[in-house]
């Protein structure tokens, strides 16, 4: 093995950057050694995100680079299976395909009418130089360094090639497991839709967290012209896992993506949406709906870059912070030169709902054409007392009204969700971390 | 039923209320009139409970109980019912559900079991039909996108579904036209019984010609400058306010 850089002098004695180095050498050659390789000596010069990273300014990863973290092993039948307790709202008919740090479990697999399913590995022995193709490095390495991470240590990971109308959504279980403390995995998958197709996809991550885990995840989704996604990715993760997502859209023209990013586990959980819209008239909605709770960090960076004519980005947050939760949602819109006519509209709302919590939102935008409509707003405050005082005055009591309303601020979120079963589950699982919650339940 | 002795109150350190003495006994209306400024909305948010007042000084007594110890929701539970001036817009939360929400915290307060959502629906449904409400109603946020007529005939309906033992309604009939006043008048008065009250805050006259109250008082300057039958509501309406104040000082 040749001997790689060495990191920038931000934290040359950072002992998780030293486990990630060491987990490079210790990975079996593959046939896409040389790729990986690249990958791994990019992520090794620029070392860990730090403060001075744009943006991660309002994360601190300081603790996490202390770890030494221990690559996550491909599960054996002696591992126990899931428990369903962390699995609330299951689309009825779902086609389920579990992955376990980030090994996907394809053994039990019935074949699915215009859906192929490979995994990674499998991908990679038949045709490695195809594979390569699809496999994006991050446009974006200085910002997206966790993806780069990824790209430099996934083991294995799932393709899918979606060619018709799928009629049952695809449901993508992200599990953790490790008998020791600071497991990492670097889940990857990459879902390719093609021209015209339509489908549901809904992953969700639900890492127990005990022992504590570091779940890196990176998403390729790449939708054909005139293909229509509707795109999940929910964290349910227990109370000391942590997860880097890294979610890349690539729309062709007249293609439509529906993406929805719900924060609602995890100790420290960062995502990443890097969406472009490459063909003319693509159209991105994207729906971030975050749930700071107890000491949990939730870190949402959405950035949306029109590269056509006519193409349409509409961004939504709602964050609500709690306890001595922190909750951070930055978008960013990027309008090229060739994108005339482009669309965007960002809007970001957060709610406190205690005095130890903190919302940060920052919408930025960069135009570099003329003839565009951008559209930006970010508010932050607390419950309404105008409103709160209305239910008071009713006979509800305050814990209720509190809840209710915290209900409705999400509701522009939840209502644009159209699997009902995933709403359901979702809605279950927020109602359970909201004040007084059993008195909620029945007005749903 | 209601009972006020020489209640102060003030908001952002300005005095409103310089003693109020006030009684209102089961079965009357009451309306309370005054120019704008008088202090007529403040009493009517100070019995509700609103936290923004001050009270420094007084006592309010509601079937015996000290109505001042008690918080916004038990004032509530216990048959106080105020009708908002400018009801809230709530969107998110259905008006079906705050209404339910509502009605089952009263129960449950009086040691009832919550109500069957069917009947539940069928009593709402009736109400509205009464209060010539469209079915939309059902679906929608809590005011959300009403107009100021539907707003307040939605603070009728919602008295209507919780029969308050006493309700204050706090100029439910400004910008009514004349067919939503009727309603919303119609709506108060099928309430009129032998062991509850209503409080009407007023600017006008014209509510009046519609429900008859028992006792008229004009409040002025935080106080109640003068009490009388219906023909004072008419007195004022010929006369003006200022006739009230120069009556007072002469």
């Amino acid at each position: 093995m040749s001997a790689l850089a060495r990191p920038r002098a931000e934290s040359p004695e950072s002992p998780a950057l030293r486990a990630f180095e060491a987990q490079w050498h210790a990975r079996t050659v593959d046939p896409l050694h040389a790729w990986h390789e690249r990958a791994m000596r990019r992520f090794l010069r620029l070392g860990l995100p730090g403060n001075r990273d744009e943006s991660w300014r309002y994360t601190n990863l300081r603790r996490l680079a202390a770890v030494d973290f221990v690559a996550a092993t491909e599960p054996s039948d002696e591992t126990p299976a899931a428990e369903s307790g962390f699995l609330s709202g299951i689309p009825a008919g779902a086609i389920r395909i579990d992955i376990i740090n980030g090994y996907p479990q394809l053994a039990s697999h019935v074949p699915v009418a215009g859906l192929r399913i490979t995994s990674l590995a499998q991908f990679a022995r038949r045709d490695a130089a195809g594979l390569q193709t699809l496999l994006a490095e991050p446009t974006d390495a200085e910002q997206e360094r966790w993806a780069l991470l990824n790209a430099a240590l996934f083991v294995d990971g799932l393709h899918l090639a979606i060619d018709g109308r799928l009629e049952s959504p695809l449901l993508l279980v992200h599990q953790m497991r490790g008998s020791t403390a600071n497991t990492v995995a670097h889940p990857r998958v990459l879902i390719e839709a093609a021209a015209g197709s339509r489908a549901t996809i809904i992953e969700r991550h639900v890492a127990t967290g005990m022992p504590p885990t570091l779940c890196n995840s990176a998403t390729q989704l790449a939708l054909a012209p005139g293909a229509a996604i509707e795109h999940y990715r929910v964290f349910a993760d227990g109370a000391a896992a942590t997860n880097f997502d890294s979610l890349e859209i690539r729309q062709a023209a007249d293609s439509r993506c529906k993406q929805f990013t719900v924060a609602l586990g995890g100790a420290l959980l960062r995502t990443n949406l890097q969406a472009h819209l490459d063909g003319a008239g693509a159209e991105l909605d994207s729906f971030s709906l975050l749930v700071g709770h107890g000491p949990r960090h939730v870190d949402c960076m959405n950035v949306a870059l029109h590269h056509a004519p006519r193409t349409h980005s509409r961004q939504t947050a709602r964050a609500i912070a709690g306890d001595t939760s922190r909750v951070i949602f930055n978008s960013k819109v990027v309008v090229d030169v060739g994108a005339a006519h482009a669309e965007s509209q960002q809007s970001s709302r957060g709610l406190l709902l205690s005095p130890q919590a903190e919302i940060d939102t920052r919408p930025q935008l960069e135009i570099h054409t003329d003839e565009v409509k951008c559209a930006h707003g970010a508010t932050t405050g607390r419950l309404d007392p105008n409103m709160l005082f209305y239910m008071l005055s009713r006979g509800i009591d305050r814990a209720t009204a509190q809840s209710l309303l915290v209900y409705a601020f999400l509701a522009d979120v939840l209502t644009g969700m159209s699997v009902h079963e995933t709403r359901a589950g979702i809605e279950a699982d927020l109602i359970a971390q909201l004040p007084d919650s059993e008195l909620l339940r029945e007005f749903r | 039923m209601l009972k006020i002795e020489n209640l102060t109150a003030r908001v952002a350190g300005k005095d409103i209320l310089n003693g109020i003495d006030l009684s209102i006994n089961a079965g009357e209306v009451h309306a309370i009139m005054g120019p704008n400024g008088s202090g007529k909305s403040t009493l009517a948010q100070v019995l509700a409970g609103r936290e923004d007042y001050e009270i420094t000084g007084g006592r309010v007594t509601f079937d015996g109980q000290d109505l001042l110890a008690l918080k916004p929701e038990e004032r509530a539970r216990a048959g106080l019912f105020l009708g908002f001036q400018y009801p809230v817009e709530i969107p998110g939360v259905n008006n079906v559900y705050l209404l339910k929400a509502a009605l089952n915290a009263k129960r449950k307060a009086a040691g009832l079991p919550e109500v069957d959502a069917y009947e539940f629906l069928a009593l709402i449904k009736q109400k509205m039909k009464f209060m010539e409400m469209s079915e939309t109603f059902l679906t929608r946020g809590v005011n959300e996108g009403f107009s100021g007529g539907e707003k307040k005939r939605n603070e009728i309906l919602q008295m209507l579904v919780l029969e308050p033992k006493l309700a204050i309604l706090d100029e439910t009939d400004s910008g009514l036209d004349i067919d939503a006043l009727k309603i919303v008048a119609k709506g108060v008065n099928s309430l009129r019984d032998p062991k509850r009250a209503v409080v009407l805050v007023t600017h006008y006259q014209r509510l009046l010609d519609y429900i008859v109250p028992d006792q008229v008082h004009v409040l002025s300057g935080g106080r109640i400058l003068k009490s009388g039958d219906k023909s004072l509501a008419f007195e004022l309406e010929e006369r003006g306010y200022d006739w009230v104040k120069a009556s007072r000082v002469a």
